[in-house]
């Protein structure tokens, strides 16, 4: 092999390496003793004799936390795509009175931090009833980042041409089966991403889900693994098992939608 | 898309949505008891938290018209997120607050008054403390537990306690070698409450205090040389810079740390992550014998339905076996009653009694007639203290800074 390909696989090798380490080091955290997380030199492997705090872990409330955060994220991930197809649709395919007022609007509301708009909404909705409850959490993830899913999916479909969604239309096609048929099979690569976008949003919010919910059978895996942070103490290889099981679902559910974001991405890129 | 496939995303959709509906509270039927729910930092306490919640099971097992169920907040955004939930109209039944948090909430009206649905006058509580359970003449909580500060070292490498500040600060640099820290205090921003809490160990223990009841003090002669000797203590070296006040007790733990100014539920949790450890306990090495001491009262948010049920578990908190019970819960931490320690318990733990015995030199965390603006103080006087830490000016500046800041915000 020549010398320039050596030093691209090791630059690549090398980047992976910066990538992953932080993952690993959590890892090995979460199996290792008291005494030797604090020695000038600690190890560099785990010690697979203490995977007892994982087993410790699962049989108290992470499974149930994980399974909140996962309804939370694939309802938020659900209802974000389901409104901001047709509102993406909207702002790219038609013209309205009010719809660069619209359009800043959105924009303002991703320059209001979380901090500043929880005691509004807390009071929204507790005169809904939807404090302690999923369902007001899917919303109010929903809320911040259907702005930013609403432009990347806008601007997918404006680099749709519009002589294909005619040509439909010349063939019988409602405006319903054109969003559905046409635009959303081609918008797929965007689809997939935004999917991400709001996942991880609504994995990793915490100041909501930290506010709303009482009930600590329906806390999520953020609020729950900041509830290991003591006033006294913390348990960091608690802390660090259970992060490497709260990453794990997330990490999965990115590596399966990034198979469709590089088919949809090189899809159509050759003629023939 | 295909058909197919858009009917499998539509079914998944409608799936989730049905998951999701299922997830709320349900609704409890009429003859079924009621349901409080008591935050605390403690509940997230690794150890402390389960043997809480232990007692707190004791309460529900004893009656079937109320259930307590605990919910632990971690400490960093405790008052951030039940003063969002109280401001909200809702929030915990019952509320265990650090006390400059129960000041502010009962002079917002969040905290409902507690003579309306409990007679304390039957429970012989101890005065000291309980005193700070008042706002404007009016009672909002009971003492909850009382936490005193004191030199708690490790006995495998401290022969015999320091004396003065002097012999503290030569052993403390003495014994820093080979990964072994002499000390440690916190000394970042983002422990404000934790860091002001050792910042008063300092300062009553140099005879000062930030105001004398009715003004600032903050750049007061004694308040500036118990922050010097703080900053001396940082400047040698001796603690272990950037490490949390969770880190450094697991380092305590482990013998890597020395000496440990701290307050009476640490030497449970250092014991508890390894018993093996030789500690003591000793007052603070300071000119003065006085000391910080953090009172935590239990109060009923004013937005509760149910505060005739929080009366019931108040009461039993109150009644004398529960507040033994307590106390062994909360390690060298006082409750609301006088209580005696076992002889066993004392014999098994000798540095009890050391912590017991300062409840007399103990004086509040907070600013003494400026309660309500103690949280904003806080902040002020931390920033100014790690400015002088940093280098950027000298405590003397810096505390000048504090007084100019903590005068504009109170109006003075």
């Amino acid at each position: 092999m020549p010398w320039g390909r050596y030093l691209r696989v090791l630059a690549v090798l090398a980047v992976l390496g910066i990538a992953v380490f932080p993952l690993y080091w959590m890892f090995v955290t979460s199996l290792t003793t008291d005494r030797e997380l604090f020695t000038s030199s600690p190890r560099l492997f785990p010690d697979f004799s203490l995977t007892g705090t994982y087993s410790e872990a699962l049989t108290g409330p992470v499974p149930r936390w994980l399974l909140n955060s996962f309804l939370i994220a694939a309802g938020t991930c659900l209802v974000t795509l389901a409104l901001a197809i047709p509102f993406a649709y909207g702002l790219s395919r038609f013209r309205f009175r009010g719809k660069v007022a619209l359009v800043i609007g959105l924009f303002v509301t991703q320059m209001l931090p979380e901090s500043l708009l929880v005691v509004p909404l807390f009071a929204i909705f507790r005169t809904f009833g939807l404090l302690d409850s999923l369902h007001g959490l899917v919303l109010v993830d929903t809320a911040f980042v259907l702005p930013i899913v609403v432009f990347v999916l806008k601007g997918a479909i404006d680099g749709i041409p519009r002589e294909i969604e005619e040509a439909a239309r010349v063939d019988g096609c409602r405006p319903l089966g054109i969003l559905t048929r046409i635009n959303v099979p081609l918008i797929a690569p965007s689809l997939a991403a935004t999917a991400v976008i709001a996942f991880f949003s609504a994995w990793n919010e915490y100041v909501f889900a930290l506010t709303f919910i009482f009930d600590r059978g329906l806390q999520p895996a953020s609020v729950g693994l900041a509830s290991f942070i003591g006033e006294l103490s913390t348990p960091t290889q608690t802390v660090m098992a259970v992060a490497v099981m709260y990453t794990l679902p997330a990490v999965a559910f990115y590596l399966i939608a990034q198979r469709y974001i590089v088919t949809g991405m090189t899809a159509g890129s050759v003629k023939g | 898309m295909t058909h197919r496939r858009v009917t499998l995303a539509t079914a998944a959709a409608a799936a989730g949505a049905l998951a999701l509906a299922g997830c709320g509270t349900g609704a409890s039927g009429s003859d079924e008891p009621v349901t409080l729910t008591f935050a605390a930092v403690t509940f997230t306490e690794s150890g402390r938290g389960e043997a809480l919640e232990a007692w707190v099971q004791g309460f529900n097992d004893s009656q079937d018209q109320v259930v307590i169920d605990p919910v632990g907040i971690p400490f960093a955004s405790f008052s951030q997120t039940v003063f969002t939930q109280m401001s909200g109209g809702s929030g915990p039944d019952l509320l265990r607050f650090d006390q400059a948090d129960f000041v502010q909430a009962a002079s917002s009206g969040l905290l409902h008054p507690m003579d309306d649905i409990l007679d304390v006058s039957q429970f012989p509580l101890i005065e000291g403390p309980d005193g700070y359970n008042f706002v404007d003449d009016t009672r909002y909580g009971v003492m909850f537990g009382a936490s005193n500060y004191a030199l708690i070292y490790n006995t495998d490498l401290v022969e015999e306690p320091p004396q003065s500040f002097e012999e503290f600060v030569d052993l403390a640099i003495e014994l820093t070698q080979d990964g072994v820290y002499g000390h440690a205090f916190r000394h970042t921003k983002d422990e404000e409450p934790g860091m002001m809490q050792d910042l008063y160990n300092f300062v009553y223990g140099f005879g000062g205090a930030f105001s004398d009841g009715e003004n600032l003090t903050i750049n007061s002669p004694e308040v500036i040389d118990g922050l010097s000797a703080y900053q001396e203590l940082y400047d040698a070296e001796v603690v272990p810079r950037g490490a949390d006040a969770a880190t450094y007790r697991r380092m305590f733990a482990e013998g890597l740390v020395a000496m440990n100014i701290d307050n009476g539920g640490v030497p449970g949790i250092v014991l508890g992550q390894n018993d093996d450890l030789n500690l003591a306990a000793a007052p603070n090495p300071f000119p003065v014998a006085s000391q910080g001491g953090i009172i935590v009262p239990i109060g009923v948010n004013a937005n509760s339905e149910h505060t005739e049920e929080a009366a019931i578990f108040l009461d039993w908190m109150l009644q004398e076996e529960n507040q033994v019970a307590l106390q062994e819960v909360m390690g060298a931490e006082s409750v609301a009653i006088e209580t005696t320690r076992s002889e066993e318990a004392l014999a098994a733990a000798p540095y009890l009694q050391v912590f017991d015995d300062l409840t007399d030199s103990t004086q509040p965390q907070i600013v003494e007639g400026f309660e309500e603006q103690t949280p904003e103080l806080r902040s002020i006087i931390v920033d100014q203290v790690l400015a002088a830490l940093h280098g950027e000016m000298s405590m003397e500046e810096a505390m000048d800074r504090a007084q100019e800041l903590g005068e504009n915000l109170v109006g003075d």
